[in-house]
């Protein structure tokens, strides 16, 4: 009998310690690499496996390297989902590359790592090695920064952050709400940047951003802000923003207001002060994108997507002098005969001809939100043509979008509907010539948020 | 399956519903006069059968005329047998026939089988149901979560140390689809400060745990299964006090008293507990850092700095008890406290905490009323009402960053700083935050019940929540506090149970309905343009929805019983599900369906198997819930899209299996543990995926052994020892098979060996114990990365006192 017991124990032991054995020995199979020749250039393909809604994002985001010209050809497979790297992020990874693709850089957005800055060199495949320390922007702007790397050759990567304050007059009576009126709303923004190089903290700026007087009389402010991009001198960073309203009449969120010009806050570079907001006459609504560059420098001047504007979205042009150039109307309903345009991305070559995602009110709902198409645009003759060599339907969603590869002339963009197989295309914005590279293979639920 | 069930019942009710003649009663007892509780006396072998109560009664009617064997028997016991003849011409319609039985001490197999215990006869009624009893554990340093922990099926994650944030599991359900109760009534009555966080395991006479299926009295809209903590009962004079101290600085102490005037029945009944701790154990890892010039980051190991926990709460009652019109009335006070420092979000960040805490309490008044046999005999009857405040406040008011050294931290250029959101936790609207939620709570539970016999019951039970809510931000101006609007819901829950017991208590079938009311009130002060003053704005929700369920128990054999239950069981939608949340830019959906599941358990029970003197007992349960209607937040498809609403997205599977056992050595061993293994599934918009961070294979293992008269002569010698095992898994979806980086999302595999002995002295009134919780200081980590204490000791003191 004393034995019968002994067997209990022992059994139960053994069938834990097996169980613990088995648990944790499926770690060690070989790394999937990428061979590239020295003419060539890395472009890594970025997707966003489905966290619980399809098309959401936010299982996790891995990414996977292959040469141009792999990226090209069409008998070429790439399958991220399989093979890719897992980008340490909580929540969709907020990524950007070097103009060479050699780098990777990202900003881990939320969860215990948010905010960290890391960067991978491209080794190709699945190999992206980490170099340099890890440094954390979230005490200056928060564990799900809003950041861009700025185009002064891979050197700087500036992020920004608002806080607002609703400020009432109780009319020196504190304890009577009846005479208490609402004043304006405060919105203080924090400016970051950061030494991309040496993973290091450059400099850190806040700054109260008033509106004029009137418009915050109506109770508007700066809610969001995003998408800093340093002028043609590079003297100047200019920061797009969304605006919000309260009802003066109780502070409360208030809706279906009146959209005002498109708005843009202007701050000296390197020193992050003097902020100023320039206002647009001809686009109202946002300036400030959502996962992808929403301003670009280009001959001088920058170009800008507005959206939410409600003539449709336009691109909108503040020139050297750090000023809205309002004689520039680049309406995009207009140049692409829709209703309702919105730019959810877009990525112009040294050309000023640019590819441009957008979806507008004729958009299929799809299993994730509205249908999305690419247009290639010519900034200079402010004309934007849908490409129609690239297959749409409804359950393409661009909305998660982060950034297309410039290889000269040539964008490189992902296209595949959420749960489906896609295609690489290489959209040669000189010729207009479209061509269908390698095959891109999904997963459930899943989608393809851009090439760097 | 429920017409099947329907249909049995309405035979067996027809085999039992014969005319009367006769009615034979009477006691069966052992040889020393103990009533033998579920002993089964057959009429004319298996004619007609009873079942004797805990009293030792029994009686059979419908007896007819004539000659007639009566027989009782008792596992253990020989069976005793009589004839009796009854009369077509006697006036009495009833006869009593006593039995005493022997014990058996020829039958070798069977040697020790007691009376069962409440424990087994719960677990035995057909319910997916764990019974957790309190009274060894409550000598030790253990907590009532630590307790819930070891129990198969129960999955418990913590944010930390003690009074932390806790989440409860049931078979892979959590969130608000797992209810917990006090004595049948909602927790979330008494708040965080009355929790079991801060409730000691003295004042607890047993847990129930009810997977998926909950029967009729517990009736809340817990659509995962519900906790049912019950409290002490009992009626007789005793006073117990606890003391301990640990690692950490933990100093947990706790009285429980019970005064009873023999005569007139009057009893006052008080506890008490106060717990605190620094919970400034050890942590590192990857957020774990110093930053210095440049934001250049070195790694430390650190102590938790702004992590304190204190509670104090009593409760206090005074009556009568075992009186000719009440077994139990009293009225009382319960009051609690508690303040729990806050370290950190949910995650472990560069950004610790530092002064950012919580402190909430509530003081609610109760009544208590149980009486069996009111007016006519098996007419039953418990009435528990609470009325009371409760508040929280969080507050975070200071602006100046903290690092994890807990020294105020420097930013790049090497200078103290302020966070720029002007408080501890980042958001989007500046400034401190002090936040109040007051609210007033009540909650009535009634139940009545009728036997009509040993073989048919009926309980009809009614639930009562409401909560009053108002909140108020200390920081944000009277004319912003006077905009936000209240939120008041109020909850009737009826039930109606049919319990039948047959064939000799080898079947019990227990068949409910329950019927959901919620109403939700949600008042918003605006201001009227017309005549400028503020009005409100008042909108009502319904919500009415029914649910039903059986369970079912039948014995196969005297050691194998099947066990099954099923409910098709419903979540109301809770105030922000309806009303939205204007902090979160969530807005009403008061069209929103509540989730509904349908919920399946399957198990056996293989045992009590003696043999010599081992016992054992094995038992089983496979489960599948399948939710419909899930209730979530859609995807962040437009960031101009301030505004959300809650919405039925999908559905939802969650299929498993779990298993137990337990071994007994001669009272002075003892073995259980239990493994339990789920897959938990959702599908939203036609795409089904695995749930992430969902720990699906657990296991748990525990020694006990006893020494008797050590040391000191009827002295005795507790040791105990205690597996938890974890299996690794993914913060994130599964991934495909060749990826690389996953291990950044891996919860890894947790293996937690606790260790502890009590020592009791001769005199049975002092305990002593001594426990060392994580023996080898093994990271454990609930959470992404979220590290829980190391290695701990704790020594405790108990005294009691039976007789005064």
């Amino acid at each position: 009998m004393k034995q019968q017991f002994l067997n209990l124990r022992t059994f139960a032991f053994a069938m834990s310690s097996i169980l613990l054995i088995s648990s944790c020995t499926d770690d060690s199979s070989p790394l999937i690499e990428e061979e590239k020749g020295n003419e060539s250039r890395w472009i890594t393909i970025a997707a966003a496996q489905m966290g619980t809604n399809p098309g959401d994002g936010n299982g996790g985001t891995l990414i996977y390297a292959v040469s141009s010209e792999d990226a090209k050809d069409p008998s070429k497979s790439i399958a991220p989902f399989d093979n890719g790297f897992i980008v340490p992020s909580n929540r969709t990874a907020r990524l950007q590359s070097s103009e060479d693709g050699n780098t990777i850089f990202n900003i881990s957005y939320a969860g215990d790592t948010g905010g960290n800055y890391s960067k991978y060199t491209v080794e190709g495949g699945q190999v992206f090695a980490p170099t340099g320390s890890e440094v954390s922007i979230a005490p200056y702007v928060g564990s799900a920064p809003r950041w861009i790397k700025l185009f002064d050759g891979d050197q700087t990567g500036a992020a920004v952050y608002v806080s607002t304050e609703h400020q009432i007059d109780d009319n020196g009576t504190p304890d009577d709400v009846t005479d208490d009126t609402y004043t304006r709303t405060e919105a203080t923004i924090g400016v970051v940047t950061l030494d991309l190089e040496n993973s290091l903290i450059k400099n850190f700026q806040e700054h109260i951003v008033p509106l004029s007087a009137e418009e915050e009389a109506k109770g508007y402010y700066f809610s969001r802000i995003d998408m800093p991009t340093l002028n043609a001198a590079g003297d100047k960073l200019y920061i797009g923003g969304r605006l919000s309203k309260r009802d003066p009449a109780t502070a409360e969120s208030d809706s279906n207001y009146e959209i005002l010009g498109s708005k843009t806050i202007v701050l000296d570079y390197p020193s992050l002060l003097n902020p100023t907001v320039i206002t647009s006459t001809v686009g109202h609504g946002n300036t400030n994108g959502y996962r992808s560059i929403n301003a670009f420098e280009y001959n001088g001047s920058v170009y800008q997507a507005n959206q939410s504007d409600p003539e449709g979205s336009h691109i909108l042009k503040i020139d050297a002098n750090n000023q809205y150039d309002n004689s520039y109307d680049f309406n995009l309903d207009d140049a692409l005969g829709v209703t309702g345009a919105y730019v959810l991305a877009w990525r112009p070559a040294a050309n000023g001809k640019a590819v441009l995602a957008y979806r507008h009110e004729g958009s299929e709902e799809g299993v994730a939100g509205a249908q999305g198409f690419f247009a290639l645009v010519d900034l200079n003759a402010k004309t934007a043509v849908k490409i129609d060599a690239i297959p749409y339907e409804a359950d393409f969603y661009l909305f998660q979008y982060q950034g297309f590869a410039v290889d000269g002339n040539e964008i490189y963009l992902t296209q595949a509907p959420v749960g489906k197989n896609g295609n690489m295309y290489v959209v040669d914005t000189e010729t207009g010539v479209v061509t269908k590279g390698a095959e891109l293979v999904n997963t459930t639920g899943s989608h393809f948020i851009g090439a760097f | 399956m429920r017409k099947d069930l329907l249909l049995l019942l309405f035979v067996s009710m027809a085999s039992f519903a014969q005319k009367s003649e006769y009615k034979v009663l009477g006691k069966v007892v052992s040889g020393s006069g103990e009533p033998l509780f579920g002993a089964t006396v057959l009429v004319d072998d298996n004619l007609y059968a009873a079942v004797v109560n805990e009293n030792g009664d029994y009686s059979i009617e419908n007896i007819p005329t004539g000659k007639h064997i009566i027989e009782a028997s008792y596992m253990g016991f020989s069976t005793g047998q009589k004839e009796i003849y009854l009369e077509s011409k006697n006036k009495k319609q009833h006869i009593h026939v006593n039995f005493s039985l022997s014990e058996n001490s020829e039958a070798l197999e069977i040697v020790h089988v007691h009376g069962e215990s409440k424990k087994t006869r719960i677990e035995k009624k057909g319910f997916a149901v764990a019974i957790i009893e309190t009274k060894e554990a409550s000598q030790r340093n253990v907590q009532t979560n630590e307790l819930l922990k070891t129990s198969v099926g129960v999955n418990i994650r913590q944010n930390g140390g003690l009074g932390s944030d806790v989440k409860y599991s049931l078979n892979g359900l959590s969130g608000s689809a797992v209810r917990i109760f006090i004595d049948g009534i909602p927790i979330s009555v008494y708040g965080s400060s009355f929790s079991l966080n801060s409730i000691p395991p003295s004042m607890i006479k047993r847990i129930e745990v009810y997977k998926g299926v909950v029967p009729g009295h517990l009736a809340d809209d817990a659509l995962g299964g519900a906790i049912n903590i019950v409290l002490h009962k009992g009626t007789k004079s005793n006073l117990n006090a606890a003391i301990s101290y640990g690692s950490f600085n933990t100093f947990q102490t706790s009285l429980n008293g019970l005064y009873r005037a023999e005569k007139s029945g009057f009893t006052v009944k008080a506890s008490g507990f106060y717990n605190y701790s620094d919970n400034d154990y050890k942590v590192s890892g990857k957020s774990v850092v110093v930053t210095g010039l440049g934001g250049v980051q070195t790694p430390i190991t650190a102590k938790r700095f702004n992590d304190a926990y204190e509670s104090t709460g009593g409760m206090f009652q005074m009556g009568f008890t075992n009186v000719n019109w009440a077994d139990q009335f009293f009225i009382g006070i319960t009051g609690s406290d508690d303040y729990k420092e806050i370290q950190h979000g949910a995650f472990m960040t560069v950004t610790p905490y530092k002064d950012r805490f919580m402190e909430s309490d509530a003081m609610l008044g109760n009544l208590t009323y149980q009486k069996k046999n009111l007016f006519t005999k098996g007419l039953d009857v418990n009435l528990h009402g609470l009325y009371g405040k409760r508040n929280r406040v969080v507050s975070d008011t200071n602006a100046w960053a903290y690092s994890w050294n807990g020294q105020k931290a420097i930013d790049y250029k090497g200078d103290e700083f302020e966070y720029s959101w002007g408080s501890q936790q980042e958001k989007l609207e500046f400034g401190p935050v002090v936040n109040h939620i007051n609210r007033y709570v009540a909650s009535i539970r009634t139940g009545v019940s009728y036997r009509i016999n040993h073989h048919h019951k009926f309980l009809l039970n009614h639930v009562y929540s409401g909560v009053d809510r108002k909140d108020r931000d200390a920081f944000a101006s009277s004319f912003e506090n006077t905009f936000v609007g209240t939120r008041d819901l109020y909850k009737n829950i009826f039930s109606a149970t049919y319990e039948l017991q047959a064939m000799r208590g080898k079947l019990k079938a227990n068949v409910f309905g329950k019927y959901y009311q919620q109403k939700t009130v949600n008042i918003d002060p605006y201001i009227n343009e017309e005549t400028n003053k503020i009005e409100e704005e008042v909108i009502k929700a319904h919500t009415k929805n029914n649910g039903y369920g059986f369970a079912f128990s039948f014995a196969l054999l005297r050691t194998i019983t099947l066990l099954t239950s099923a409910e098709k069981a419903i979540r109301l939608p809770n105030e922000s599900e309806v009303f939205g949340d204007d902090g979160d830019n969530v807005v009403a959906n008061p069209s929103i369906n509540p989730e509904k599941s349908e919920n399946f358990n399957l198990g056996f029970r293989f045992g009590n198997f003696s043999i010599k003197k081992h016992d054992f007992t094995i038992s089983t349960n496979l489960f599948t819930r399948n939710i419909k209607d899930r209730i979530g937040l859609p995807i962040d498809r437009n960031p101009d899209e301030v505004l959300l609403l809650y919405e039925n997205q999908g559905s939802g599977t969650s299929k498993g299996i779990e298993a137990q056992l337990d071994y007994r050595f001669h009272n002075n061993f003892g073995f259980n543990f239990n493994v339990s293994h789920f897959s938990l599934k959702i599908k939203n918009n036609g795409v089904e995926i695995d749930v992430p961070n969902t720990p699906f294979f657990t296991m748990n293992g525990n020694l006990r052994y006893s020494v008797n008269n050590f040391i000191q002569k009827k002295a005795r010698l507790n040791l105990f020892y205690t597996l938890y095992f974890t299996d690794e898994f993914s913060y994130i979806p599964p991934q495909g098979n060749n990826t690389i980086g996953n291990e950044f999302f891996n919860v890894p595999v947790q293996l937690a060996q606790d260790f502890g002995f009590s020592y009791t002295f001769p005199k049975k009134d002092f305990v002593l114990s001594f426990d060392i919780k994580n023996i080898f200081d093994k990271p454990l980590y609930d959470n992404l990365r979220v590290q829980k204490p190391g290695r701990a000791f704790y020594l405790k003191l108990n005294y009691s006192i039976n007789k005064f």
